[in-house]
């Protein structure tokens, strides 16, 4: 390993050394303030160093497990700044609540760090490492709160289907190595061709295994059964973590193993993705109808949102529509992050004051308007673009998605696209409905300051760049040219 | 042709001692029929030429972690119930089974050791090679390995500490 390694491996090691002086900090002085500080801090240079490199050093591998080009930069640097955004949040949500929360901090620096690892894999030893280090840190996160067993309840199910997805990956990943002699995907790729009938299924085999477990950590349908729970159970910002960064890092890590292993040759996945995404849309929404937790709801609009993703994902699968595609996915992922983290960050502020479990009953947030209209007009603002209404991120985002669609020219997901959007705009507006009635609780609502103004910049986002996307757009579509 | 012969009666035990595990409605029962099935797969990782997997696989899976399962379940069982929980381990119905599973593998591994008989593959792969892969190409696997045992031991730690917390407070009342 030369230096040159070592200057394109910066943001990863930045990352790691601040997790280790964070923990040291915690081991000598509990101190919230100062952790999270130094969380902001390390994750703010890891983002300086990741847009360093990517503007100045060679795409290539350092050693045989991780690739940096222009599309791990773009992956890392959006899972880094969620990082920053959940930290300052967690620390408004955590402030309240008793001693011992330090760990929280060192366990979100942790899954930021999988994740990052996941967006620069490009072999299954640093994707399986990275999925279960975003794994293990987020059992313990979903269980974090020391009172209440309902975020035990919540961990142990995620904890069972995550120790069951990995398996399903192995096992896959095993039966691929078995017929092709190698774990790196490039590799992979260009010793998958010419097989024999028997050395074809252990490949079809394997990869739909990797899917199904890949399934299970993005919460498509059929395998979104813990997802609910899991979100209702959990802390909200552990909830905004586990939706955004670590579905986030497993989905850069699954479209770059599709894209060089070229996993749309096999006409059986494809299709099979085809009917996730029509199930995860549908099924999602329709669930999501019937939900009177705000978490919840959130929770089934997620398993849609992924059925949205999937339908660029599988677009990608036609040779003419690939950039187009690549391109959809990745600028609708990084709508999914800003108005994910900011619906759950607005979970996480309401509930910040309160030392059992969060509030998200609709009735909490009922005549919002009135009491709080900053944070109303924020969770609005969120709703709406997740609903996918017109000078919001959420908006360009569904655009892309559906321009993915009509060039790849699958009429059958559009339709389902449109179905699902329709079926969203009912709960999402009746969320806001209720915050717009009058009502006579005039308990009080604080606001504390650090969330607060994350939650603002998120909102700012949000609207600025779902009016001016030409500049996101830009860097997305020259990194989608560099992934053909 | 008899090395393949060795490997699937290796297999075959394998195959019965981790259904047996999954059948088991007594957890220590159950432990020791995985640690049989561990066993088993160390002896044909020894087959295929990898005489150090076989090892740790021994040494860390079956020695270490195994034990200290088998160690907590027995634990956890205490007070007269435990008594009885005991006793009935030492029905023969209880230790016959993983016994004639331990015995074939045994059989098998001394006729392996007495040289008598060659591995499965030409080339054995040694302690030196997979410490030369593990701190070369793959020296980062080993660095994101550490930080996810550090992940688990931050999280083990948090989780075990509510129950030191629920403990005091029932103490003070």
């Amino acid at each position: 390993m030369n230096t040159l390694d070592l200057f394109a491996l910066l943001p990863l090691i930045i990352l790691t050394t601040s997790i280790i002086l964070v923990m040291l900090v915690i081991a000598f002085a509990r101190n919230l303030a100062l952790t999270c500080l130094l969380c902001c801090i390390g994750l703010a240079s890891t983002l300086l160093s990741i847009a360093w490199v990517g503007s100045s050093a060679d795409s290539g591998y350092v050693t045989p497990l991780i690739l940096v080009d222009a599309y791990s930069t773009l992956f890392s640097g959006l899972i880094v700044a969620a990082g920053i955004f959940i930290s300052l949040i967690s620390y408004s949500y955590l402030k309240h609540r008793g001693e011992n929360q330090d760990e929280f901090i060192l366990l979100l620096m942790l899954s930021t760090l999988g994740a990052v690892t996941l967006a620069h894999s490009a072999h299954f030893v640093s994707f399986i490492l990275g999925l279960e280090l975003v794994g293990v840190s987020l059992y313990a996160m979903i269980s974090y709160p020391s009172k209440g067993l309902f975020g035990l309840e919540a961990a142990l199910k995620y904890l069972i289907l995550s120790g069951v997805s990995s398996a399903f990956i192995l096992f896959g990943a095993a039966m691929m190595f078995a017929v092709l002699g190698t774990l790196s995907f490039s590799e992979m790729a260009s010793s998958a061709q010419a097989q024999s009938t028997i050395e074809h299924w252990f490949i079809l085999i394997g990869t739909t295994m990797v899917l199904a477990g890949i399934g299970f950590k993005l919460s498509l349908v059929p395998f979104h059964m813990w997802t609910p729970d899991v979100y209702e159970g959990a802390p909200a910002p552990a909830t905004a973590l586990l939706a955004t960064i670590s579905k986030g890092g497993i989905f850069a890590a699954l479209l770059r193993f599709f894209l060089s292993f070229d996993g749309y040759q096999y006409n059986l996945i494809t299709e099979s993705l085809f009917w996730i995404a029509i199930l995860s849309i549908v099924i999602g929404n329709v669930l999501a109808l019937m939900q009177t937790k705000i978490k919840r709801v959130l929770a089934y609009s997620s398993i849609a949102h992924l059925g949205y993703l999937m339908v660029a994902f599988v677009s990608a699968s036609i040779l003419s529509g690939k950039q187009l595609a690549i391109e959809a996915s990745i600028f609708f992922l990084f709508a999914y992050f800003i108005t994910t983290i900011g619906a759950f960050g607005v979970v996480a502020i309401m509930s910040c004051e309160s030392q059992g479990s969060d509030k998200d009953e609709i009735s909490h947030y009922q005549g919002l308007f009135w009491r709080r209209p900053l944070l109303a007009a924020f969770f609005s603002a969120m709703l709406l673009s997740l609903a996918g209404i017109p000078l919001t991120l959420g908006f360009v985002g569904k655009f892309y998605i559906v321009a993915a669609g009509v060039e790849s020219e699958l009429w059958a997901l559009l339709v389902a696209v449109v179905i699902g959007s329709g079926i969203g705009l009912f709960y999402y507006l009746r969320i806001i409905f209720s915050m717009t009635t009058h009502t006579d609780s005039d308990e009080p609502i604080a606001i504390p300051a650090t969330g607060g103004w994350a939650l603002g910049t998120l909102a700012f986002l949000l609207v600025y760049l779902g009016v001016y996307p030409t500049q996101v757009v830009d860097w997305v579509s020259s990194v989608a040219k560099s992934m053909i | 042709m008899l090395e393949l012969g060795l490997f699937y009666i290796a297999a075959t035990v394998s195959l019965v001692s981790t259904i047996m595990a999954v059948t088991r409605y007594n957890a220590a029962h159950a432990l020791i029929y995985l640690i049989i099935s561990l066993l088993a797969s160390a002896i044909i990782f020894y087959l295929v030429g990898a005489p150090f997997a076989a090892v740790l696989e021994v040494v860390i899976y079956a020695g270490a972690i195994m034990v200290l399962f088998v160690f907590v379940i027995m634990m956890l069982n205490l007070g007269a119930s435990g008594d009885t929980e005991e006793h009935a381990l030492l029905n023969p119905s209880m230790w016959i089974g993983p016994s004639i599973l331990c015995a074939v593998l045994f059989g098998e591994i001394v006729y392996v050791l007495s040289g008598a008989q060659q591995t499965l593959a030409g080339q054995v792969i040694g302690p030196k090679a997979v410490g030369l892969e593990l701190f070369g190409p793959y020296v980062l696997a080993v660095e994101l390995a550490s930080m996810l045992l550090l992940a688990a031991l931050v999280g083990a730690y948090h989780l075990g500490r509510r129950y030191f917390i629920d403990a005091r407070e029932q103490d003070n009342g």
